[in-house]
């Protein structure tokens, strides 16, 4: 697979994305408050932490979702705070959900052609008038999403199946290729072995690495599997009540004493 | 209930921050400012400019609040109506999702029902002050019934086997509904607007409050409307059958999962908002003491606009928003004419729900990943 | 219920499994053929081609709206005013009504020495086109921020304004002239003059119908090209999810009001044509039973489908214009019964509309990804063994 690159060229080891003191308020809530992560370029990262801790709410800022309340978000040196969700998208960081956001009515393959809508160029009068370069587009894409589902492990006659119709573990496949169609340079996965079992989580993990390697990827995670976030991870930031109180190595987040009351004292 | 969607966006520049926190500012405010800005303009209005009047035999220019007074008093007691009427929108609303367009169709049969009711008991002009005072609400008691059962059937047969089906095709059964019952009025009645007997006096006046006249009719509507709204809002929070409509109006599957019969509270509802639109056309009947077969059509569009105004699925926001219609409608039909009434209404909704996305007293909700 | 659904969806599953896999498009082909012959079997002041110039009008009506409701998932309850700013559209720019400017464009014989805005008739259809779109991508932006049936309630109001000022029309002064004719309306529009055909008349409708056809003709094509298009895919990914669609990349302003446009130029188009066969564009038309009228089209015909709508359109504006008040009015007279079917129409419309959805909630003719899901089940990849691999990756296997 190609890998094109739309976000401008980078120091090596320098952070792809960085939050700076990033907080958010929902009218009286504080859900996150003023956390701090920096992604190295290349790395896998993930962000742990027990339900509640502001987890998914840190991901929707970053991706534009939520507009942060205060702070700031870097990516490839682009102040991206105040962006909208699909400008982002186009600089280069994608995503997949928590809960599987697949567009039902959609087979699998036009799920994975939609990912790539902002790398193509056909507008209102392109697509009626369909000029040999709409039609040339469109035939390259269609290839593209098939290449990209095959390798997620989809098999082509699944391609033209409802997304719905899938089961579970597909789905989670033609999301992350659906990610992957619009060449991104970070991936932000939120739970992605939310629901499977030990061979399937193992499998995936090793997947990550494979994109991280093929597609000159950075990976950004969120995970509740200890296994997976120990086994990928190369740092691991743990949120609790919204706060960043630890980071680091697996080995050393691991011993942090903070780190083990968040999960062992909340047992609501 | 989420009425928020994503395009909230703001570019890096100055000018848009600007603009941006102006946006939030005048959300929280504006639209208070916005709604207030219509009695004090006219009230200003009236306080120094005037307006045409009688004292003492001939035309004159007076500069008092009366006349202001007087468009407030009568579009509460019409607003009532609609806010009775935009009750069984918002309720059915909030619990299936679905704007039942066959519920002011209802109100107008409720209308009719009442007419036919009190002329079936022998309730005529001749009547007794206690005849009336036992034949009416008795009157109101049948038609709330009759209609609750009309609702009732129209959900069985209408839009209960659709509940699994698109989103917007139990939208076409309550409009196929609503011109079945307009029909049923056409042959009922005929075309015309039928003229109904003053059975109350509606033009009596109750009392005079420094000069603004309170008739009977606006003391009719406000003295059904609001025993009627305390006795539901007791009803949706303190029984066990309203907190099920509560929670099937969250979260339909967790409810069922709670033990809940969620067919059976969904009926509760159309009935009671029915019931109410039966009452509402009763009310009107003595209210206006004309009746139409396409009332309903009329009506019903204002009062969804109500209760879209005050936060689609809120109850209070319902009652609120028939309210502030009610009032623009006299004010504006008054002082301006009945045939921009429209124009400011629709357009007050449209600035409302710019400012204010969910509605004057909705809920935000936030839109998770 | 539930049985005769399902006996009627055997019935159709056993037939179309009997036919070609190029029926559809012979189907098309066959209909388009039927419908070039049609008005050349009746007479040139036929009444039954007045209707199918009517249901014809719909269809693009319907087609336009279906690419609001059907395609973005927007839910538009004030359709009638892109039908009333189309008509009006060419009442201004087709007529004596703003008899102080004398403007002539491209049009024949005695029109162009009259006071007022002559324009070309086909001229004007693309300048109300243009007109609506605008008008539409400007009603468009305050339902941005607003979820589902919000966006219907304020469209509804948009509808209900634009009613209000064409009522008050003659009220309202633009250089001394009124804006409308209010109900009265504005009348004496120019025929529309075609080189080879001559001036259209009342006399013989033939070529207001053919231009119709072309007209929904030119609608189906940008609609089939839309629909599998970047554009189309990303509408239908805004419907199904916005939230997840806006994080693939989707620009939500532009691709909403695209939407708007697009719809709103087919109803101003179709409402100009409309105002031009009338002769008369009376503001007493444009009432929110239209928007509702069209918008049973697009259900009945299968939401998001295109030929669907086209059928439900037809079906629809026939059985309302011409089967009720014309072949069955006096049914009831005829079995003894004391009315005529008119005075039922409306019920009978509405009984239609329930029974309709009830037996056939997706529509006529669904979305094709409706039906794949009717009559899919889930996944055979259900069956598949545990731990399968991701490409290249074997179970166990690890990779640096």
């Amino acid at each position: 697979m190609t890998v094109e690159s739309p976000a401008p060229a980078q120091a090596l080891g320098s952070p792809i994305m960085r939050a700076e003191e990033v907080s958010k308020e929902f009218g009286g809530l504080v859900a996150v408050n003023q956390v701090s992560v920096d992604v190295p370029l290349g790395s896998i990262v993930s962000i742990i932490g027990p339900n509640g801790a502001g987890k998914t709410t840190f991901f929707n800022m970053l991706t534009g979702l939520y507009k942060s309340s205060s702070g700031r978000i870097v990516f490839s040196g682009r102040d991206i705070t105040h962006d909208r969700p699909d400008v982002i998208t186009k600089l280069g960081v994608a995503r997949t959900f928590q809960n599987i956001r697949l567009f039902g009515a959609m087979t699998a393959l036009e799920n994975v052609i939609v990912g790539r809508h902002c790398r193509m160029r056909a507008g209102l009068f392109g697509s009626i008038v369909r000029a040999p370069w709409v039609r040339a587009e469109e035939r390259a894409v269609q290839e593209r999403a098939a290449e990209t589902l095959s390798y997620v492990g989809l098999r082509p006659r699944q391609f033209a199946q409802l997304s719905r119709n899938l089961s579970y573990g597909d789905q989670r496949r033609v999301e992350i290729a659906r990610a992957l169609a619009s060449d991104p340079r970070l991936l932000l996965l939120d739970e992605p072995t939310a629901g499977m079992n030990p061979q399937e989580s193992a499998a995936l993990t090793e997947f990550m690495r494979k994109m991280r390697n093929d597609l000159e990827l950075t990976i950004l995670l969120i995970e509740h599997d200890m296994k997976v976030v120990m086994g990928v991870s190369e740092r691991i930031t743990v949120l609790d009540h919204g706060e960043k109180i630890a980071e680091g190595a697996p080995a050393d987040v691991r011993e942090n004493q903070r780190v083990i009351e968040a999960y062992l004292g909340k047992q609501s | 209930m989420e009425a928020r969607s994503l395009a909230s966006s703001t570019a890096p520049s100055v000018g848009r921050k600007v603009l941006f926190e102006i946006r939030r500012a005048a959300g929280k405010w504006g639209l208070v400012a916005l709604l207030l800005a219509f009695p004090v303009y006219f009230a200003a209005h009236d306080l120094f400019i005037g307006y045409g009047g009688f004292a003492n035999g001939h035309a004159t220019r007076v500069h008092d609040l009366t006349y202001l007074g007087t468009n407030i008093v009568q579009g509460i007691s019409n607003g009532a109506i609609w806010a009775l009427i935009a009750i069984g929108y918002t309720l059915v609303y909030g619990i299936i999702e679905l704007i039942n367009f066959a519920h002011g169709d209802v109100f107008m049969i409720g209308s009719f029902t009442g007419v036919s009711i009190w002329t079936g008991i022998g309730l005529g002009l001749a009547t007794s002050t206690l005849g009336l005072v036992v034949g009416l609400p008795l009157a109101l008691l049948v038609c709330m019934i009759v209609c609750g059962a009309l609702n009732v059937l129209i959900e069985r047969v209408g839009y209960r086997p659709l509940r699994g089906a698109p989103r917007l095709a139990p939208l076409i059964t309550a409009v196929g509904f609503s011109f079945i019952l307009q029909n049923v009025g056409l042959l009922w009645r005929g075309g015309s607007t039928v003229g109904v007997s003053d059975l109350v006096r509606e033009n009596k006046t109750v009392v005079q409050i420094s000069g603004v006249v309170i008739h009977r009719a606006d003391v009719l509507s406000v003295a059904v409307t609001i025993p009627l709204v305390i006795l539901l809002g007791w009803f949706v929070s303190r029984t066990r059958q309203g907190r099920a409509m509560r929670a099937t109006a969250q979260d339909p599957e967790a409810a069922r999962l709670m033990g809940i019969n969620v067919d059976w509270t969904i009926s509760l509802t159309f009935m009671i908002g029915g019931a109410l639109a039966g009452a509402a056309g009763l009310v009107y009947a003595l209210y206006e003491t004309t009746i139409w077969y396409l009332q309903g059509f009329e009506a019903g569009l204002i009062a969804f606009t109500a209760a879209v105004m005050g936060g689609i699925g809120n109850l209070r926001g319902a009652v609120l928003g028939g309210l502030i219609i009610g009032c623009i409608q006299q004010t504006i039909d008054a002082r301006v004419g009945p045939q921009w009434t429209p124009f400011f209404v629709f357009g007050l909704l449209i600035v409302v729900l710019v400012l204010r996305p969910q509605g004057l007293l909705g809920e935000e909700t936030r839109e998770a990943g | 219920m539930n049985e005769l659904r399902a006996q009627l969806q055997e019935w159709r599953v056993a037939i179309e499994r009997r036919l070609p896999p190029w029926w559809p498009r012979a189907l098309a082909v066959l209909l388009i053929a039927f419908g070039l012959v049609l008005p050349q079997l009746f007479s040139p002041t036929n009444n039954f081609i007045n209707t199918e110039i009517l249901a014809l009008t719909y269809v693009m009506f319907a087609l336009g709206l279906n690419i609001v409701v059907g395609f973005a998932g927007l839910l538009d309850l004030g359709y009638v005013a892109f039908f009333a700013l189309g008509s009006y559209a060419f009442g201004w720019l087709g007529s004596g009504w703003f008899y102080k400017a004398h403007v002539h464009v491209l049009v024949h014989g005695p029109t162009g020495t009259l006071p007022g805005i002559h324009l070309n008739f086909l001229l004007i259809l693309i300048c109300a086109g243009l007109f609506t779109a605008f008008a539409g991508a400007i009603i468009g932006v305050p339902t941005l921020r607003l979820r589902g049936d919000y966006i219907a309630i304020v469209t509804l109001a948009f509808g209900e304004i634009i009613r209000v000022f064409a009522l008050q029309g003659p009220a309202l002064k633009i250089f001394g002239m009124p804006l409308t004719g209010g109900e009265l309306g504005i009348s004496g529009t120019d025929p529309p003059y075609l080189p080879g055909v001559g001036m259209f008349s009342q006399l013989n409708i033939r070529p207001w119908y053919y231009t119709i056809f072309v007209l929904v003709l030119i609608t189906l094509f940008v609609n089939v090209r839309v629909r599998d298009s970047r554009l189309g895919r990303a509408w239908i990914a805004l419907r199904e999810d916005e939230v997840a669609a806006v994080s693939m990349g989707i620009p939500l302003v532009r691709t909403k009001l695209l939407a708007y446009a697009l719809g709103a130029a087919f109803g101003g188009i179709a409402g100009a044509f409309l105002g031009a066969y009338t002769t008369l564009i009376d503001a007493g038309e444009f009432q929110f039973g239209f928007s509702i009228f069209v918008l049973a089209m697009v259900i009945l015909g299968g939401l998001g489908s295109i030929w669907g709508v086209v059928v439900g359109a037809l079906l629809l504006a026939n059985i309302n214009y011409y089967l009720i008040p014309d072949v069955f009015n006096s049914l009831p007279g005829d079995l003894g019964l004391n009315f005529n079917l008119t005075d039922l129409q409306v019920s009978i419309f509405g009984f239609l509309l329930v029974i309709a959805m009830v037996l056939r909630p997706q529509g006529l003719i669904p979305e094709r990804r409706r039906k794949l899901e009717l009559t899919e089940g889930i996944g055979e990849s259900e069956l598949e063994e545990p731990g399968t691999s991701w490409a290249g990756v074997e179970p166990g296997e690890v990779v640096q």
